[in-house]
């Protein structure tokens, strides 16, 4: 014990004697150690689903099959009373919650909902519902690296970006892919691509995988058989595929948030007992169907190897569909990560050996299948990025990027206009949140400067020009400013009232360089957003806008009138909250 | 880790922390980063954590590892009881709780080729190709599926790398066995495809693996004759004779070659010593071949001036007939003008005819050169006119491509 006692005294004493660490390191530091943790937590959760498996369904020493279809419905059970009764925290889809705490809650998520998750979601998946890990994963990530935060006394700023880090670590070691998990988390958590949380993430992500694969190995979910893109007549099946995932993914969406909306209008006691019916009903499909129990990632293996005709494929894709979006509304802990991959690998691979059948191409399932899995995907998370990058991560193949890219866009779309939220907006409206969405954002048009300003040489004078004219071209311009060329591409800016104060003093008729001495003006260009010219018009009442290539030549002018013109701001109200012209003069 | 305390509305830096913010007087001061008690105590519990996952992950590990294997040896009695529907959901589950096991792969690889699942065969095999591109089992199911398939090419690339890949548990011994018996099935797939070159070179290769083999070099010495090698066959004939002077395919191959080789007396000797053990008639009209080149060839060593200057004259003789005969197939019963000769040919022809005509000149040397030269013309003009019609001198044919070797 002695020595271990003597490192942590020198490491102590280190650590009073070391150079502070500034807030962006602290937060780099932290984002590894939640990248760790999480990273083992995920482990654990990992080990508890297979374990449960074993001992339940998968047993060696096989019960009756009247036990095994009981199963399902037992642990979607308890783990709903567990919800219920001891970690309500738990409850809800783990992408939400995160949200909720990146935008609502200054990063706060109780670290009861991790154990919550992890114990109900053990129960529920391990048992053979249909659900996915990765949910949950990301949640106790989020939930991990809060308790981080609070530990470390994080600020509130960064409180609010340490969520989406423990997210990207929970979901990067559940389903074993960094790049799909930093895409996922900055298109379904953060909304929005944040260059500061960026490099957080991918820290977080990556330590997250490497602890998992110390512990588990490196062997990807799926053995991806090698692919090969022939003949570009193919792409008119994938094109299909996506229309289909696309599609479905809508169809499951819609009917499943019904169906869920319906269930969330039943009493307390009789939503009990619903996790229960439907793990039943899961059990009944797993008697005849046990391809559908549980994750299904050796079935997703097994498609992608041809191991299945294109009949049993889609049979399992259509139960899995029905079975999945059972237990969703039913409020059977889970995520729909996993789900929905094994019900577009089974979709897409069903279609693709249809299509073989019908017009012999590739000869191959697997090909088919994989695209598959990135179009449902796409479709109901709207997250086609992340499917893009899934595909790819999980393939290794350049090849499959043509097809992969084809196909998921066209889901996006197809989904989009058939169901325009996503399955985790629609959840959230029903749980009483309106969390911003990455697809609400990119809607959004961005203004730039060339949307407001005013062109051409309006409100410009030369210096020369005398105050009483430079007033009169104010005045019939309607500005509040005027800049002055002094010459060499450098404008200065004089206001109204100076011109009218000048004008008042008796020297109307001298040159404005001689009485007012131009304040130099600040330039934009007609590419910048509003947003960033309206913090100069903070400080400057009008803006040049030059050319980029030709800075010194003027194209117009930017004011804040302009601005307010642009976004639908009448003048009226523009004018009537600025002071008028006579105030500001006497303010003056 | 020094800590800080920071006004979260003023963001000033407080040195000494109250409950107000000494700039701002608001009562936001929160203490920033962690006491470095804080950071052992976190850094104690990961330590923890690691331990605890390393044990409960070491337990999964042992589980799942002792799962795989119990479904693995489950499918490998059910493959030798030729159960391959249920060995195929023995190996997948036992693949399941190990994927990257290559043993399980390669079991699953097995049962789906003996289930005649050839699509799923294939991924797998191509994926374990890409683990280990020079197992030699691998390979060799990869040239078996390419083979029916009708890849050939890609068949034998992967016969070639399977045998000479690696073969896991196998004994020096039973590797070579195993290696034997893929070269056996690359040399089938070359006879059937028609590669005699490739084939030849195969089976050279199992005669030098195992010399004393009869059969190998029996197939070896048959398709050196049908590559028109009969130099390298005589001597793998010889060499089978060596060891079984009575083996009758061997006479007969040997024969063969020599006949190929132009040594007419040592094809009859061995066509005689075939016919000595088991009489056919097919050997027997190439005896009797034999014997007509023999007594036609005026090359013979060890026969008179006169004879040669004979058999010389015989040849000329023949060949003019053979040209005649060319001219008109249809014998005497034609009625009409013949169709003219070549100037050349009409040319040698004459020559032919003065040389027949002199029936009393001395033999010597010179003029049996000179005879052979001129049978030799004859022969070589009378080619373009003599294609696919005339007489058949098959005698004459042999000695005459003999004198031109």
């Amino acid at each position: 014990m002695k020595p271990l006692r003597d490192i942590l005294t020198k490491l102590l004493a280190m650590s009073r004697t070391s150079p502070v660490l500034d807030e962006p390191q602290r937060f780099l530091l932290l984002s590894i150690v939640i990248g760790i943790f999480s990273g083992l937590v995920v482990v654990c959760f990992h080990v508890s689903i297979d374990f449960l498996n074993w001992i339940t369904i998968a047993s060696l020493d096989p019960p009756s099959k009247w036990i095994l279809m009981l199963w399902p419905a037992v642990g979607g059970f308890i783990a709903y009373i567990v919800i219920k009764y001891i970690v309500p925290t738990a409850r809800g889809t783990g992408v939400n919650y995160t949200k909720t705490a990146v935008y609502a809650s200054d990063g706060y998520v109780p670290f009861s909902s991790v154990l919550g998750k992890f114990s109900t979601c053990t129960l529920s998946i391990g048992t053979g519902n249909p659900m996915g890990p990765e949910d949950p994963a990301l949640q106790m990530g989020a939930g991990i690296a809060s308790l981080l935060g609070r530990i470390f006394h994080l600020t509130r700023d960064h409180m609010r970006l340490i969520a989406p880090i423990g997210a990207a670590a929970g979901i990067g070691a559940a389903f074993n892919t960094p790049i799909t998990a930093v895409l996922f988390v900055m298109e379904e958590v953060v909304s929005a691509w944040n260059a500061g949380v960026l490099g957080s993430i991918v820290l977080a992500s990556v330590s997250a995988v490497i602890v998992n694969r110390w512990f588990l190995g490196d062997d990807p979910l799926y053995r991806v058989p090698g692919f090969e893109f022939g003949d570009y007549s193919e792409l008119i099946f994938y094109a299909a595929i996506g229309i289909a995932g696309g599609a479905l993914s809508a169809l499951f969406t819609r009917h499943a948030i019904a169906l869920r909306g319906f269930f969330l209008g039943f009493t307390e006691r009789r939503r009990i007992w619903l996790p229960a019916a439907a793990g039943l009903a899961v059990g009944i499909v797993g008697l005849y169907a046990p391809e559908t129990l549980g994750a299904g990632y050796g079935v997703i293996d097994g498609a992608l190897h041809d191991r299945f005709g294109w009949e049993p494929l889609l049979l399992f894709g259509v139960l899995k569909l029905l079975t999945t979006a059972l237990c969703f509304s039913c409020g059977t802990p889970g995520g729909l990560f996993a789900p929905t991959l094994f019900i577009g690998a089974m979709v897409g691979g069903g279609l693709g050996g249809l299509a073989n059948e019908i017009w012999p191409l590739s000869g191959s399932i697997g090909p088919y299948a994989l695209v598959g899995i990135g179009t449902f995907f796409a479709g109901v998370f709207r997250a086609p990025m992340t499917s893009v990058f899934m595909v790819f991560e999980l393939s290794a193949s350049y090849q499959i990027i043509l097809p992969v890219m084809v196909a998921n866009t066209i889901a996006t779309l197809v989904s989009r206009h058939l169901q325009h939220e996503s399955v985790f907006q629609l959840a959230g409206y029903q749980d009483g949140l309106d969390l911003p969405s990455a697809e609400e954002q990119r809607e959004t048009p961005v203004m730039h400067v060339e949307d407001a300003m005013r062109r051409g040489r309006g409100l410009v004078v030369p210096k020369e020009m005398a105050v009483r004219e430079a007033l009169a071209t104010v005045e019939q311009n309607g500005g509040q400013a005027l800049l002055v060329d002094i010459r060499y591409g450098r404008w200065g800016w004089v206001e109204r009232r100076d011109l009218e104060r000048a004008v008042e003093d008796g020297d109307g008729d001298k040159t404005i360089h001689q009485t007012l001495r131009p304040r130099p003006a600040i330039r934009t260009h007609p590419d910048v957003p509003l947003d960033q010219a309206l913090r100069k018009l903070a400080i400057y009442p009008l803006l040049p806008v030059a050319s980029r290539v030709n800075p010194s030549s003027m194209i117009g002018t930017l004011s804040l009138e302009d601005v307010h013109r642009a976004y639908g701001i009448s003048n009226r109200t523009a004018q009537r909250d600025s002071p008028a012209p006579s105030q500001t003069a006497t303010q003056a | 880790m020094q800590q800080r305390f920071t006004c979260q509305i003023c963001q000033n830096e407080i040195v000494h922390p109250g409950e107000e913010c000494p700039y701002c007087k608001s009562r936001s001061v929160i203490a920033e980063g962690a006491s470095p008690r804080i950071l052992v105590t976190v850094f104690a519990v990961m330590i923890g954590f690691f331990a605890l996952t390393t044990m409960l992950a070491g337990a999964f590990e042992r589980e799942r590892r002792e799962r795989g294997r119990q479904h693995f040896e489950s499918a490998n009695l059910l493959m030798k009881e030729q159960d391959f529907d249920l060995a195929i959901e023995h190996y997948r589950d036992a693949l399941l709780y190990s994927r990257t096991e290559t043993s399980y792969q390669l079991g699953l690889a097995n049962a789906l080729f003996a289930a005649k699942e050839f699509p799923e065969t294939e991924h797998r095999l191509v994926q374990l190709r890409g683990v280990d591109p020079t197992s030699g089992i691998v390979n060799y199911r990869l040239a078996q599926l390419a083979h029916r398939n009708g890849h050939i090419d890609e068949a034998v690339a992967y016969y070639r790398t399977a045998v000479y890949g690696r073969w896991d548990d196998s004994t020096e011994a039973t590797g070579n066995g195993i290696r034997v018996s893929v070269r056996l099935e690359l040399v089938d797939l070359l006879e059937e495809t028609g590669r005699d070159r490739e084939l030849a070179v195969a089976l050279q290769e199992l005669t030098e693996i195992d010399p004393s083999n009869r059969d190998y070099r029996h197939r070896y010495a048959a398709k050196l004759i049908d590559i028109e090698a009969p130099e390298e066959a005589s001597e793998n004939y010889s060499l089978l004779l060596d060891s079984d002077p009575r083996d009758r395919i061997a006479l007969l191959g040997r024969a063969e070659a020599e006949f190929r080789l132009g040594n007419y007396l040592t094809a009859r000797t061995h066509y005689n010593r075939a016919q000595a053990l088991r009489i056919d008639p097919a050997t027997s009209e190439r005896v009797a071949l034999c014997n007509r080149v023999i007594e036609l060839d005026p090359t013979r060593r060890g026969i008179s001036v006169a004879e040669r200057y004979r058999r010389s004259r015989v040849l000329v003789d023949r060949t003019r007939s053979v040209v005649i005969g060319c001219q008109n197939p249809w014998g005497d019963s034609f009625v009409g003008p013949l169709p003219p000769l070549p100037p050349d040919l009409r040319g040698a022809l004459d020559a032919a005819d003065a040389v027949l005509r002199q029936t009393r000149e001395r033999p010597s040397d010179e003029k049996v050169e000179a005879n052979i030269l001129l049978a030799e013309q004859v022969w070589d003009k009378s080619r373009p006119l003599c294609e696919g019609t005339g007489p058949n001198d098959e005698a004459l044919g042999l000695v005459l491509a003999k004198l031109a070797r």
